[in-house]
C-alpha cells in the first residue's frame, strides 16, 4: 500500500484504529476496503472483528491474549503488506436489488431536483454503488454516489419510523433502511429484500465494498 | 426455571455482548457492568460470560420455580427473600416457591442476578445479550415484563457452598472519584485548554443517558471540529459532539460514528462510571495504554481469584 500514511492508535483497551489517510476519497475507501480483507485472511487468533470506515479500519482484539504494544506492529505490518484493491477484487459481490419506486417523498424529490418522477428513478438506478461503510444501526450500508442532480439535505423534520426496506436518499448517498426507526433521509422506494437479520450469518445483505444496483420494478 | 411476578421498569437478559458483528453494524452491547456480571457467575459457579438479569429503576420480583443457586450484586439493593435480607456477592440458595423481592435500589444503577446454569434463552449472533433498539437477543428482543418466566440452563457440577462472599478487597470501587481514561484516536486534534477541561472538571452525569451513552454535564471542550468522516466506536469512547459536552459511549452505541473521541474510558473502570446515575459526579484521569492494559489483566486475575476461593468453598 505504497504512498499511505499508515499510523495505529488505540481505540480502548480492546482496538486499535489504523489510518490509512486523512482525507476521504473514493480510492483510500478501495485501499481501507483491501486492508480489511487483507488483515480478515491473516485468521490472527487475536482478532476478534474488523470494522472499515471512511479513513482507516479499526481491528478489536482480545486485550487478556495480547497488548496494544504488541499486535500494532503486526497489523501494520499487514497493512503494508496490502498491495491495493486489485489483490481483493475477484471477491468484490455485486448485488441486485429490486425497487418498487413510490415512496413518501418520490414527488418532493422530483420537485427539488427539478427532474419528473421517471428521471428521478432512471438516474437512481442508472448507477452501481458502492457500500461504503456499515453502521448507525445493524445492517444499515451507506452506498456511494448518488446522481449530483438528487443529492439533497436531510428532511428537515425526520420521521418518527421509516420501515425495513425504505429505500432513501440524502446528500451524496443512498441506502436502504435495515430496520423499522427513525429517519431523515428522503424516501423514494421500497424492496421486500431483508437488509438485516439476526438469524443470517453475516446477519447484514451487505458488506463495505460490494458493489449495489438498483433495478425499479412495475 | 424462574418467573417474574412483579418486573422493575426496566429488565433485560444480558451477558458478555456480541464480539464478531461489528462489521455487519451490530453494536457489542452486552451488560453496563460486566464486572459485575462476571464476578456473579463465578460466585453462583457458572462460565463468567454467563447470561443474567441486568435490573433497573425500581423493585421487582422473582419466583423460583426449582431449587437454584442465585446471587445478586452491581447496584446496591434493598433485597429479601422469605424476610431475610440477601446479602450482595453472595453465593444463595434458593427452593421451588421461594420468591426474591427487590425493594429498591439504594445505590447505583444496574443490579445483576445470576442463577447456577445462567439464564437459557436463544444466542443469536453469539450472545444472549438482548439489543432492545434492534428488537433481538435476550427474551424476544424485548424488556421482560409481568408473568414472563424464563428458562435456567444445567446446573454446574460444582458451586461455591452458600453463604460465599466475594472478598470486598476483589470488587470494583464503585465510588472511586475519578474513571480512568486513555488517549483517543483524535487526542491529537484538541488543544491543551481542552485537555485540560477534560481531566479537571467535575463533570455530572446527565438525565440524558442511557444503555447507548453517559451525557456529561459541567463543562464544554473546543467545538471547533464539528463533524469528522465516520469511524468506529468502542465502548467507553468520549465523543465530543459540536457543543463541546462530551458523550461517553456505553453498551449499546452504534459501531461507528462521526464525532470526535478524544479519550477512551479504560474496560477496567467502565462498570464504576455504568454504576453512576444522574446527578452524580464524574470525573477522569488520564493513564497510558500500558497502565490501562494492566488494568484490564488485573480484573481478570481478580475474577479468577474469585472463581478459585469460591471453588474452594465447596
Amino acid at each position: 500500500m505504497r504512498g499511505t500514511q499508515l499510523r495505529a492508535q488505540p481505540l480502548g483497551d480492546s482496538a486499535i484504529a489504523i489510518a490509512l489517510g486523512t482525507q476521504p476519497s473514493a480510492e483510500l475507501l478501495n485501499q481501507v476496503h483491501a486492508a480489511a480483507a487483507t488483515l480478515a485472511a491473516e485468521r490472527l487468533a487475536e482478532v476478534q472483528d474488523i470494522v472499515p470506515a471512511y479513513l482507516g479500519v479499526a481491528v478489536f482484539y482480545d486485550a487478556l491474549r495480547t497488548s496494544y504494544n504488541e499486535l500494532a506492529p503486526r497489523l501494520l505490518a499487514v497493512c503494508e503488506r496490502a498491495t491495493g484493491s486489485t489483490a481483493v477484487s475477484d471477491k468484490i459481490r455485486e448485488h441486485e436489488i429490486r425497487v418498487t419506486y413510490d415512496g413518501a417523498d418520490l414527488a418532493q424529490v422530483s420537485v427539488s431536483s427539478g427532474l419528473t418522477v421517471d428521471q428521478v428513478i432512471a438516474r437512481h438506478s442508472g448507477r452501481s454503488y458502492t457500500v461504503d461503510l456499515l453502521g448507525f444501526v445493524p445492517g444499515f450500508a451507506y452506498l456511494s454516489e448518488l446522481d449530483s442532480a438528487l443529492q439533497l439535505p436531510r428532511r428537515p423534520q425526520p420521521r418518527p419510523r421509516v420501515p425495513a426496506g425504505s429505500v432513501a436518499i440524502a446528500g451524496a448517498q443512498t441506502a436502504v433502511y435495515s430496520l423499522d426507526m427513525p429517519g431523515g433521509w428522503h424516501i423514494i422506494g421500497r424492496t421486500d429484500r431483508v437488509m438485516f437479520d439476526p438469524l443470517r450469518e453475516p446477519p447484514a445483505l451487505f458488506r463495505a465494498g460490494d458493489i449495489v444496483r438498483f433495478v425499479p420494478t412495475p | 426455571m424462574i418467573t417474574i411476578t412483579r418486573a422493575p421498569p426496566y429488565l433485560t437478559v444480558q451477558d458478555m455482548g456480541r464480539k464478531h458483528s461489528r462489521s455487519s453494524g451490530v453494536p457489542r452491547g452486552g451488560a453496563m457492568d460486566v464486572f459485575a456480571l462476571q464476578a456473579l457467575n463465578a460466585i453462583v459457579g457458572n462460565a463468567l460470560d454467563s447470561a443474567a438479569l441486568e435490573w433497573a429503576l425500581g423493585g421487582g420480583t422473582v419466583r423460583f420455580e426449582g431449587d437454584w443457586a442465585f446471587a445478586i450484586g452491581g447496584a446496591r439493593a434493598l433485597a429479601t427473600m422469605a424476610g431475610r435480607p440477601i446479602p450482595s456477592f453472595t453465593t444463595c440458595r434458593a427452593r421451588a416457591g421461594d420468591e426474591l423481592t427487590v425493594e429498591q435500589l439504594i445505590a447505583g444503577r444496574f443490579l445483576y442476578i445470576a442463577f447456577g446454569g445462567g439464564i437459557d434463552v436463544p444466542q443469536i449472533l453469539g450472545s444472549r445479550s438482548t439489543y432492545l433498539p434492534g428488537r433481538f437477543g435476550g427474551y424476544n428482543g424485548r424488556m421482560i415484563a409481568h408473568n414472563d418466566s424464563l428458562p435456567l440452563g444445567a446446573r454446574p457440577h460444582s458451586a461455591p457452598a452458600e453463604g460465599f462472599t466475594c472478598p470486598p478487597e476483589l470488587l470494583p470501587r464503585y465510588d472511586l472519584a475519578a474513571v480512568r481514561i486513555t488517549r483517543g484516536p483524535h487526542a491529537d486534534l484538541f488543544d491543551e485548554v481542552s485537555w485540560h477541561t477534560l481531566t479537571e472538571t467535575e463533570f455530572t452525569v446527565s438525565t440524558a443517558s442511557d444503555r447507548t451513552g453517559y451525557r456529561l454535564k459541567g463543562g464544554a471542550l473546543s467545538d471547533s471540529l464539528g463533524n469528522l468522516p465516520s469511524d468506529a466506536s468502542c465502548q467507553g469512547a468520549i465523543q465530543i459532539p459540536v457543543d463541546g459536552t462530551p458523550i461517553v459511549l456505553m453498551a449499546d452505541a452504534p459501531t461507528v460514528g462521526g464525532y470526535p473521541k478524544i479519550a477512551v474510558v479504560t474496560e477496567a473502570d467502565l462498570p464504576i462510571l455504568a454504576q453512576r446515575s444522574p446527578g452524580e459526579i464524574v470525573r477522569f484521569q488520564l493513564v497510558t495504554i500500558e497502565q490501562s492494559q494492566r488494568g484490564l489483566k488485573r480484573c481478570a486475575s481478580d475474577l479468577h481469584t474469585i472463581r478459585a476461593s469460591g471453588a474452594a468453598s465447596a
